[in-house]
């Protein structure tokens, strides 16, 4: 071997060495995050679909592997399949609601100086910091009957405001804890947003609410989507929001499966009805992903 | 979250500990200082020599549910002796029996209901009545009730209400069921299974311990029937509505009635005249636990009647012990809601459903449903 080649084959080895190192590390910068998904998140869901196929003796406790389908079978009972239903509604609406209500707010926050921005970016997130239990209570004050919300709506209009322990007010309790979910990612989209667009658009006549409809809705679009998952899916198994603000009289699908877990013990029937609201969710998450393009191109 | 604490009180509540927990504070506790001069004293000895009484014995109970004084004066009089209390025990039965497979507690609190399912999972440790003598002070229909451990409380699910806003006399279920659509909105039930159903089954005529699927029937289309009308089931503050009137009637637990009461003199407590069914909560010993001589020593100490009165003057619940009677605040002792006399006789005791435990908990989740 000359000494031109021998130089040549260092150059040629030394990126080979680089590319491998490079891969070493980063498979080593990816093994924690891999091990701490492949812990706690594949292998629960492994164990809890395991789980849903076995049977308990709700006397001795005692679970059987017996790769018994009848967990499903029992879902698919009025109880269940109306409760689910319900979940889904309720979720549907309160996404909706938060969109409603979020998509101004982001936008709105968004046309503000940078520090200002700040200041009303703030104010969204800082309320979160006190307990999410803690804050749901505080609607049980807010909405009881003779409350500050009943009384300023009897000052108004004469009639009172009474929806504690009613399905509005569970809605209410989950678009106030998930709003924030929404407002920030329609943020994000909106913030990238060249102002000069809007000035543009004004420039060419379109009044404030054709504006916001042909150029802030279609840039705030994918913000928008973001949000939508974020705040629907865990509105879905929300249990805790019912439980307290819906004064024990609204059923939803979160609340049966805490209920088989932590108060009947049936875990297989409780891992059943959570592998079927996941796959629920996932059905509706690829229908979302399969529109989205589209959505998206309009 | 489980929750530690060396005989400290903290803020961990559980269900139905809020509301006792509420109750204790209102109920005018009296100055312990006089009991503490009895305890310790040697009329807490079992038959268990104090050599042996040593190491630390580990109990689920609920937050502030133990007597002031009780541990740190069996500690002084067994040095070497530690009772350390976690204050993670839970109203379900599941989750009570879930904590003691775990192999982490000596004795626990629990209800007759959760017991009666331990013991059928085989976990909880039959006690040596030899080395608890002091059971003799606690009367025999609530030993029958609780007999796997040492009862420590009971809770009777009655009515309360506001005679002044309602404008009849209310003595029964029947009157409940019958005036819910004029105050419709404004009647509260209990959201415990066992509590909400059972009254409901005494509303029928039947057990309010039925595992008759044909009475469970009853019982849920009673409760649907009912349910447009109530304004919510609730689970801690049941009662509280009673007090500015935004509640009028409320199926209610007598200490949370007792308590509301002292705030709201209108409020009336009411014996339904179909009876009224009662969960008894006692101290069972875990069969995996080392430290059986200091868990039964300990229970013998906490029955001695000073002892047990501390307990009840703390937490302020009705309580099972007569020879207590001298011991305990005249705030809870004289208080017709938690000692009931004679209607004591129309009470009927919560046990533990076998099988049929899955039956209720459908019918439960059906009238939520509806």
């Amino acid at each position: 071997m000359t000494a031109a080649s021998a130089t040549h084959g260092r150059i040629a080895a030394s990126p080979r060495r680089f590319v491998r190192r490079h891969r070493v590390l980063e498979r080593l910068l990816v093994a924690p995050t891999a091990a701490w998904t492949l812990l706690f998140f594949v292998a629960p869901l492994v164990l809890i679909t395991v789980f849903s196929f076995g049977s308990e003796n709700l006397v001795l406790f005692r679970i059987s592997f017996g790769w018994t389908a009848s967990n499903y079978s029992a879902f698919g009972g009025s109880l269940y399949l109306g409760t689910l239903l319900r979940s889904l509604g309720l979720s549907l609406g309160t996404t909706l609601g938060c969109a409603l209500l979020g998509l101004p707010l982001a936008y709105f926050i968004t046309r503000q100086r940078p520090g200002i921005q700040r200041l009303l970016l703030a104010a969204v997130i800082v309320p979160f910091w006190t307990s999410f239990l803690v804050r749901t209570y505080s609607w049980v004050n807010l909405l009881q009957s003779q409350g500050p919300i009943d009384r300023l709506a009897y000052g108004l209009t004469g009639h009172h405001f009474e929806v504690l322990y009613t399905p509005t007010s569970i809605a209410i309790g989950i678009v106030y804890s998930y709003l924030p979910l929404m407002v920030l990612p329609i943020y994000v989209a909106l913030e990238r947003v060249n102002p000069d667009l809007y000035d543009a658009a004004a420039d060419l006549g379109a009044r404030p609410w054709r504006q916001f409809r042909r150029v802030v809705l279609p840039l705030a679009r994918p913000g928008l989507i973001a949000g939508i998952i974020i705040v629907g899916v865990p509105a879905m198994g929300e249990y805790v929001i019912p439980e307290i603000l819906g004064g024990g009289k609204t059923l939803m699908i979160g609340n049966i499966i805490v209920n088989e877990f932590l108060d009947v013990g049936n875990y297989p029937f409780g891992s059943a009805l959570a592998v079927s609201l996941m796959v629920v969710l996932m059905i509706l998450l690829f229908a979302l992903r399969r529109v989205q393009p589209a959505l998206e191109a309009r | 979250m489980a929750q530690v604490s060396d005989n400290a009180r903290d803020d961990a509540l559980s269900r139905r500990a809020l509301l006792r927990r509420g109750a204790a504070l209102g109920l005018g506790l009296p100055s312990v200082a006089a009991l503490l001069e009895a305890c310790g004293s040697s009329s807490s000895g079992g038959g268990t020599p104090k050599s042996s009484i040593a190491g630390t014995a580990v109990m689920s109970n609920y937050p502030n549910w133990m007597g002031a004084h009780v541990v740190a004066d069996f500690e002084r009089l067994h040095p070497g002796s530690k009772i350390r209390q976690i204050t993670s025990a839970s109203s379900s039965i599941a989750g009570t029996v879930q904590q003691l497979k775990s192999g982490n507690y000596d004795f626990a609190l629990a209800d007759a209901s959760a017991t009666g399912q331990a013991v059928a999972v085989g976990i909880v440790a039959p006690l040596d009545w030899s080395k608890i003598p002091n059971i003799k002070f606690v009367s025999q229909s609530f030993r029958s009730g609780f007999p796997h451990g040492i009862p420590t409380d009971y809770g009777k699910v009655g009515i309360g209400y506001r005679p002044d806003i309602v404008g009849e006399k209310i003595s029964s279920w029947h009157d409940v069921w019958r005036l819910a659509p004029k105050f419709s909105g404004k009647v509260v039930f209990i959201d415990i299974d066992r509590d909400c159903m059972g009254s409901t089954l005494k509303y029928l005529g039947h057990s309010g311990n039925s595992t008759v699927p044909s009475q469970l029937n009853a019982c849920k289309d009673a409760l649907v029937k009912i349910k447009p009308h109530l304004q919510a089931f609730l689970n801690t503050n049941v009662g509280q509505g009673l007090r500015d009137g935004s509640t009028v009637i409320a199926m209610d637990w007598d200490y949370d009635v007792a308590f509301n009461k002292q705030k709201q003199p209108k409020i009336e407590w009411v014996f339904p005249s179909e009876g009224m069914v009662a969960y008894i909560e006692g101290w069972i010993a875990v069969k995996s636990s080392h430290h059986f001589p200091l868990v039964e020593s300990f229970m013998n100490f906490a029955l001695e009647p000073r002892q047990y009165a501390d307990f009840v003057n703390t937490t302020g619940t009705a309580y099972v012990e007569p020879a207590a009677t001298a011991f305990v605040a005249k705030s809870i002792a004289g208080n017709p809601v938690l000692r009931p006399g004679h209607a004591i006789a129309n009470v009927e005791y919560e046990h533990f459903l076998g099988q049929a435990t899955a039956l209720w908990t459908n019918v439960w989740q059906e009238v939520k449903a509806a």
